[in-house]
């Protein structure tokens, strides 16, 4: 019973650590102070997934972010491809699985009533941290620099997902072109 | 080993009891506010503690002030003010009032004198006036209730008092551990509606928050002008009938004619003429000019989009629920649900459909 308890004690501090050690390697937090990593972390919300549990769907209405503290997260988008040649349900294509440290859903941060791009399902049983838009505006009306470096830091990822969209549509662009000059000879 | 199939099942099964038991605990939440003496009142006022003090909390926090330092300094401060607010004002509230109560028997017969004198013009124009007694029902009718007014007195302190100490002790802990004890709350929410329960969470504070200031403020501006405008033509009881008019305003559409109707009734048995009551009224006039075209439609408006006839019903079932609580609480009671709606609707309905 005494053991457990203490179990129980040093468990609950290894999990706050774990925490912070996740928030502090998280590209987002990376620039806080220990301090404001605290704040972070009083304000974030901790999430128990099951394996196979799905934790937001393609085209839901979504708020916030996720990251990954324990477990694999699986996303998956809708094959559009199929969908047009048959009336059937469209089938859920495996995109990518993301680990522990891993974060996702960050746009839903700075979208006005966005909509979730794709589906995650925990392909374990997951601990995910939810830094939803709430949590950023709390962070930002008690303390403004914390809130500013975090935007900053979420500006610059979207910026570099913008970029690389950017140069994938370029890559597409030129390689229909060819297509279509090699048909036309 | 469980099949896929099973284990989503299971999940769903979890989702729903765990839904169950946060709806069970709010709807225990409810229970216990509407039933326990004094409860709902202190946690209403606590909640405009809350929401009032708020922002002064997260200022002090963003000037480097620890958070539950920056609370005790911010209760101690309205604590002294209060006290110094009270002090110096009681005296002359205290004069005030009981020059009004001393007084209250000749309003009581200079109210009938004048009831007496519209039945009389009434049953002029018409036969069918002839059966009215408005009179002798509003003789009792006021004798009853101003007799149950300093009857009920003791109670109402003992009330008041509770209200008084319980909302500031509930709104320094709604400060102080507010945050940790909702997300403790909010850690039962299923997963599938954490994030739309998060959401409806902010809406709803940010809501309810910007609500209660506004109208505080409103408040607070009506009282002032009144008082000013009753200061400067010399009226009796200005202070009483300032704190009263601030009080009502917060009651919506028949608030500003309930401030008024004491000064009105003043004005009319101490004989004032046209002149006399006009120049009564005109303080309250600017006021209710000022609260329509600047503030209700600057700031209140802004905040509570709900339509004309959405408020008129929320007010009519509040008041029929809970009395004049009731018409108080009736506008941000009508938006509460009326985000909650919208936000199942868009997360459940409309992504589902």
């Amino acid at each position: 019973m005494v053991s457990s308890l203490w179990d129980n004690i040093f468990k609950k501090d290894l999990q706050t650590k774990n925490i912070t050690e996740i928030l502090r390697q998280c590209y987002m937090f990376s620039t806080l102070t220990k301090r404001e990593v605290k704040l972070v972390q009083n304000i974030i919300n901790i999430r128990n997934y099951q394996s196979g549990e799905t934790i937001f769907k393609l085209g839901e209405p979504g708020v916030g972010m996720y990251i990954i503290a324990e477990g694999c997260v699986d996303i998956y988008v809708d094959d559009f491809t199929n969908s047009k040649n048959t009336e059937s349900k469209t089938q859920p294509v495996f995109i990518t699985r993301l680990k522990k440290g891993d974060f996702f859903g960050e746009l839903a941060l700075v979208e006005e009533s966005g909509r979730r791009q794709a589906t995650a399902v925990s392909s374990t049983d997951a601990v995910l941290l939810g830094f939803f838009k709430p949590n950023l505006i709390e962070i930002s009306e008690r303390s403004p620099a914390t809130g500013i470096k975090i935007i900053f830091r979420l500006g610059e990822i979207l910026g570099r997902r913008l970029k690389d969209t950017s140069s994938k549509i370029t890559d597409l662009k030129k390689a229909l072109e060819k297509l279509r000059d090699h048909k036309s000879t | 080993m469980t099949t896929a199939p099973q284990r989503l099942k299971q999940i769903k099964h979890q989702h729903r009891v765990q839904l169950f038991a946060f709806l069970g605990i709010i709807f225990f939440i409810f229970y216990m506010l509407m039933w326990v003496d004094n409860m709902l009142l202190s946690t209403v006022l606590a909640f405009v503690l809350f929401y009032s003090f708020g922002p002064f909390v997260n200022a002090f926090e963003r000037r480097g002030l620890n958070r539950v330092l920056g609370i005790s300094l911010l209760f101690a401060v309205s604590s002294l003010f209060f006290i110094f607010a009270v002090t110096s004002i009681y005296p002359l509230v205290s004069s005030q009032a009981s020059a009004l109560k001393s007084e209250i028997p000749k309003y009581i017969n200079g109210t009938t004198d004048l009831i007496l004198k519209t039945e009389s013009q009434l049953a002029i124009f018409s036969e069918l006036f002839q059966d009215i007694n408005i009179i002798g029902q509003t003789e009792k009718y006021l004798y009853n209730w101003t007799q149950s007014l300093f009857e009920d007195l003791p109670n109402f302190l003992s009330h008041s008092l509770t209200v008084t100490l319980l909302a500031p002790f509930f709104a320094f802990f709604m400060l102080k551990d507010g945050p940790a004890l909702s997300r403790r709350l909010f850690n039962m929410v299923p997963n599938n509606l954490f994030e739309l329960s998060i959401n409806l969470k902010h809406q709803i504070n940010s809501q309810l928050g910007s609500f209660i200031r506004a109208r505080l403020l409103e408040s607070v501006l009506v009282g002032a002008l009144v008082w000013v405008g009753l200061w400067l033509i010399g009226f009796k009881f200005a202070t009483v009938l300032a704190i009263f008019a601030a009080l009502a305003n917060l009651i919506p559409y028949i608030g500003p004619i309930v401030g008024a109707a004491p000064a009105l009734i003043i004005a009319l048995i101490n004989g004032e003429g046209p002149m006399g009551v006009t120049l009564v009224l005109t303080p309250y006039l600017i006021a209710q000019i000022i609260d329509i075209f600047f503030i209700i439609p600057l700031v209140v408006a802004k905040i509570v989009n709900l339509h004309p006839v959405t408020i008129i019903i929320s007010f009519i079932i509040g008041a029929d629920l809970l009395g004049v609580l009731g018409m108080v609480i009736a506008i941000p009671a009508a938006s509460v649900i009326k985000v909650t709606i919208a936000n199942v609707y868009e997360h459940l309905v409309e992504f589902r459909s």
